[in-house]
């Protein structure tokens, strides 16, 4: 009984924008779920890898609160899904014959996506470890994490080619494209996220309960 | 065991001016550059502990030598054609170093910045992260090297994702024994070590200085 009362003022303590923000953050967590699901049946290893990572970083604070309204903004859900569904699609084959940028896009999004799980990163350690970072420590962990990981997934995809026999690094120099443009990328949303939590109007900080975290203003360590 | 880190570095980098005067006499100059400006590079440790008091540990700058000299020492002899995985030794070397010296600037930032606070598994982490980083920035490099100065600096995809593994590798024998020494010297204490209290006192003097005289 005490439950249930406790969820109706929850509920009524959600103004609408609230509840629109998190339909469509769940709308776009459904695509980033399957998306996951589809590379963990195809046993795509590094993308089912990167989708659970993903998930785990948009369910922890919806989990830990035990509140669905506790969701990342659609946005960045939206970013996060992206490259996954450039790299399940069958359409992206497609393009990818017919259009030598098709690539660099993907590479593109790929970038953005990896920002976005550093950038969640930086929040959330803040949230449930001791971790603390200023706000050009964090963007620059930003932009290190973007290229850091594509590193290593580079070296993923090659023992993935070695190990199958197959060729899904064509050559050396599609794989230093890549690089470039994930570089750009990564430097791109390092900035981009700065002002981005800045711009972000106090209003929708709150109701996201997320964000929240950057404007500790002059936390100190004790 | 300092002392003989210590003989050893000046015997590398008496084997670094070898190469210059080499290199000179011969009439061979490819390699004079390189070991002139390693040479410099090696000795900027000493230059830091002369003006600014600030002493890197004993093992980081024979590490910093030692990379040096092999990669000279190396490509005067002709090693990175003649012996197998030459370059990617030298190339693991640089990484290890990197990831050191990036080490030693978190720690430093860590203690420094009242708003940052870096506990050491995440400390981890951050180098290797850091160390994978530079490592696909310096593929870029060479990639960019290549393709502007005609150069040959990457042979192939396998021989670019080896420099790539060994990147990992090395950042990660870095996080480690990095966070293992931060268990056995507290990071406070090593900060201290390195004296950068007092090169920041020194630095802060030099500016109000300059300001007061302009």
């Amino acid at each position: 009984m005490a439950a249930r009362s406790g969820t109706s003022s929850l509920l009524t303590a959600i103004t609408p924008e609230a509840i629109i923000e998190a339909e469509l953050s769940w709308i776009a967590s459904m695509v980033l779920f399957f998306a996951t699901v589809y590379t963990v049946l195809k046993l795509d290893v590094l993308w089912a890898a990167f989708g659970i990572a993903a998930i785990s970083l948009y369910v922890l604070p919806i989990i830990s609160t035990r509140n669905p309204f506790r969701a990342l903004p659609w946005e960045m859900t939206i970013l996060l899904a992206a490259p996954m569904l450039l790299h399940i699609s069958s359409g992206a084959g497609i393009l990818l014959e017919h259009f030598g940028w098709w690539r660099h896009l993907t590479d593109l999004a790929f970038a953005l996506s990896l920002a976005t799980i550093g950038l969640l990163l930086t929040v959330e350690l803040q949230m449930y470890t001791d971790v603390r970072m200023n706000r050009p420590f964090a963007m620059l962990f930003v932009v290190m994490f973007t290229m850091g990981i594509s590193g290593l997934w580079q070296v993923g995809e090659y023992i993935g080619d070695v190990v199958n026999h197959a060729h899904n690094l064509a050559s050396n120099r599609q794989v230093m494209m890549s690089f470039v443009w994930i570089l750009v990328g990564g430097m791109l949303m390092g900035f981009v996220y700065d002002l981005y939590l800045k711009a972000m109007s106090e209003n929708r900080k709150r109701t996201l309960g997320l964000i929240h975290l950057w404007e500790v203003p002059k936390w100190k360590r004790d | 065991m300092e002392e003989r880190l210590k003989l050893l570095s000046r015997a590398m980098q008496a084997g670094t001016v070898a190469v210059a005067v080499a290199g000179i006499v011969t009439g061979n100059l490819t390699w004079v550059p390189a070991a002139i400006i390693a040479l410099f590079i090696s000795f900027i440790p000493s230059i830091l502990r002369h003006d600014l008091n600030i002493t890197l540990p004993i093992e980081l700058n024979f590490w910093i030598v030692l990379a040096l000299f092999l990669h000279v020492v190396g490509g005067f002899s002709g090693f990175y054609n003649t012996i197998p995985g030459w370059d990617h030794l030298t190339h693991m070397m640089s990484a290890s170093l990197i990831g050191a010296l990036g080490f030693v600037t978190v720690v430093i930032v860590d203690k420094y910045v009242e708003s940052i606070h870096l506990p050491r598994p995440f400390l981890a982490f951050f180098i290797l992260m850091f160390t994978m980083a530079m490592g696909a920035l310096w593929e870029i490099m060479e990639f960019a090297n290549d393709s502007l100065a005609h150069t040959k600096l990457q042979y192939d995809l396998t021989d670019t994702m080896l420099d790539l593994l060994f990147d990992a590798f090395a950042g990660f024998v870095v996080a480690v024994l990095g966070v293992h020494y931060l268990l056995r010297v507290s990071a406070d204490h090593f900060v201290e070590s390195l004296n950068v209290d007092e090169a920041r006192d020194k630095i802060v003097d030099y500016l109000q200085k300059r300001k007061d005289s302009a």
